[in-house]
């Protein structure tokens, strides 16, 4: 009787269906640009078979279009993911990287390894990425006045922290005229680098970062109830936040190094989620991975199309979606308190 | 068995507890009792091995401190309530201890609708555990520390929320795992509840016990009026029951 009425907590409907959207939205996304190519032609490329392809429009594939809508969705995936992850882990729906300092700090590392160590973009700089980003959220603990923290004066930290990496890296920019406009345009998030050797360096960094984190996915429900509570149920909270907490922030980093900084994407994906699945964001991980790979490779479709040929910077899309959403995530938070 | 020795916590200037020995039998129920601030809550988070203390912890030979696998069941009184998660869900959480993070066992399922039947929760079972009463809610707790089946269960004012037919029907089922051997220690702001079911009363206050005996002894007690500042009295009705009811203060007292 008990099987009948009680519905299964674990349901992959959601994922199966995010998988199926990512599939056709990158598959729209290779045929779409300014020069238009057959599907049925790209299907004969992937497998290798003859095409009617020029070898400008092969290498346009292969070479551009290709590289570019992997790694819109490798770093769509690991925005999405770390936004649900440290939203759980700070108990804040508002909680995303930029809050917390973990892109701005990124940001800063990765400017530094631009203009101070002249660093070459791979495999270095998701390294200093990463130590930037790992030292803002440690940061970001330490100001708001012991390691572990509640959730509200976590983040007000975390805002001065990323603020105060903001102007870091400002002030670097500035003294470095000379790398100004390859930072700058970086900063404002842009996939136009994107080769097979970014996608490489990104997929090993972000696919290392999203293990880790889809394997403590369920036991983030303990993170979910009090530190009492967790303990009771045999998790030392405090184990599992670090873990999950350094994973997203590797993710975050090898996002911000290889795309600049992208917004909202975090926060947007994780709540369309929430909402549609009815699911606490943990327990749809996988599903918030995929699609958020789906919204940033659409991101970048309209960023590439909407005034082609010229570009739209990513993050000027994210945050024209991003901005509202954010906003109306906070008006019906304030509402329902 | 649980043997506390010279229990000391501190918040730092702050004593919480000071020197608190106790022995609790194993299969016993005790309640801690004692006005506001004594420490109660303290000592129940202590005993689940989440203070720093000074002094000694025991379940059997085994130090508490951070001792994860001990099966120890916990009722806040202030849960952090999840968003996105049923009540159902909630309280399969209980089950993570013996089935794993996210598994769901056939005896665990189980288990988890008996208890969910028990606590006269079903048709709840799918709501929204942010959406449900307080009352409700501290029903739903009782019910993951059933199903966690726990050698140990602690809960902070447990009934404090429930209407008189809930707050006994609970007790009831919390009196049911005391007869399977489970060890019940539990703060209650409600002395004559706390006395009618548990064999043993602490009474506590500024972080020291000031009384430790069977609950008759205690509520007859003239440590538990100067423990309440002669604030309470104590009645035997006809039945032989005995009730402790606040003073009603005259207005030139307050």
């Amino acid at each position: 009787m008990s099987e009948i009425q009680l519905k299964p907590i674990w349901r992959w409907q959601w994922t199966l269906m995010a998988g199926i959207f990512l599939l056709i939205v990158c598959a729209v996304a290779i045929t779409i640009g300014p020069v238009q190519i057959n599907a049925i032609e790209i299907i004969h490329t992937l497998l290798g078979r003859e095409t009617s392809l020029s070898d400008q429009e092969r290498s346009l594939l292969i070479e551009i279009r290709f590289p570019r809508v992997a790694l819109a969705a490798l770093v769509g995936a690991a925005l999405a993911t770390s936004g649900a992850v440290y939203q759980t882990v700070f108990r804040n729906p508002l909680a995303d990287p930029y809050l917390l300092g973990a892109a701005a700090g990124a940001g800063l590392g990765a400017t530094i390894a631009i203009t101070v160590a002249r660093a070459d973009f791979y495999p270095s700089l998701p390294i200093f990425a990463f130590i930037g980003g790992i030292l803002a959220v440690i940061a970001t603990f330490l100001v708001a006045g012991r390691l572990y923290s509640d959730p509200g004066s976590l983040l007000l930290s975390g805002i001065a922290i990323g603020s105060f990496a903001t102007a870091v890296q400002t002030f670097l920019q500035q003294r470095n005229s000379d790398v100004l406009r390859p930072v700058y345009s970086w900063i404002l998030g842009e996939l136009t680098v994107a080769d097979w050797s970014s996608v490489r360096w990104a997929a090993l960094y972000i696919f290392i970062a999203l293990g880790i984190l889809l394997s403590v996915s369920k036991i983030l429900d303990a993170l979910m109830l009090s530190d009492e509570e967790a303990f009771s149920l045999g998790v030392s909270p405090n184990r599992i936040r670090i873990i999950a907490v350094c994973a997203a922030t590797l993710a975050t980093a090898t996002a911000v190094s290889v795309s600049g900084l992208i917004g909202f994407v975090g926060i947007v994906v994780p709540h369309i989620i929430k909402r549609l699945t009815k699911k606490a964001t943990n327990r749809a991980l996988l599903a918030i991975a995929l699609f958020g790979a789906a919204f940033l490779v659409l991101a970048d479709l309209g960023a590439r199309t909407l005034i082609s040929p010229a570009e739209i910077p990513i993050g000027v899309i994210t945050a024209f979606i991003g901005a509202p959403f954010f906003l109306f995530i906070l008006r019906t938070r304030s509402k329902n308190q | 068995m649980i043997k506390v020795e010279n229990l000391s916590v501190s918040y730092g200037d702050k004593t919480v507890l000071d020197s608190i020995s106790l022995e609790i039998p194993t299969g016993t129920w005790t309640s801690i009792i004692g006005p506001n601030g004594a420490g109660k809550t303290t000592l129940l988070t202590s005993l689940l091995g989440m203070n720093p203390y000074s002094g000694s912890i025991k379940f059997g030979e085994i130090e508490a401190f951070r001792d994860l696998k001990r099966n120890i069941a916990y009722v806040p009184q202030r849960p952090q309530v999840p968003l996105g998660m049923t009540v159902r869900e909630y309280v399969t959480l209980g089950r993570a201890k013996r089935d794993g993070w996210g598994r769901e066992r056939r005896e665990g399922k189980a288990r988890v609708y008996a208890t969910l039947e028990a606590m006269q929760l079903i048709g709840l079972q799918d709501q929204q555990v942010t959406r449900i009463s307080g009352g409700e809610l501290q029903r739903v707790l009782i019910a993951r520390a059933i199903v966690q089946e726990p050698q140990i269960i602690l809960m902070d004012e447990p009934t404090s929320a429930l209407d008189l037919h809930h707050q006994i029907a609970t007790l009831n089922q919390i009196e049911l795992l005391k007869k399977e051997g489970i060890t019940v220690l539990s703060t209650m702001h409600d002395i004559t509840l706390g006395a009618m079911y548990a064999e043993r009363i602490i009474l506590m206050r500024e972080g020291r016990v000031l009384l430790d005996g069977n609950a008759s002894s205690v509520i007859h007690s003239e440590e538990l009026k100067s423990a309440f500042d002669h604030g309470i009295s104590v009645h035997t009705l006809e039945d032989g029951h005995t009730v402790i009811v606040a003073n009603k203060m005259r207005i030139e007292e307050i």
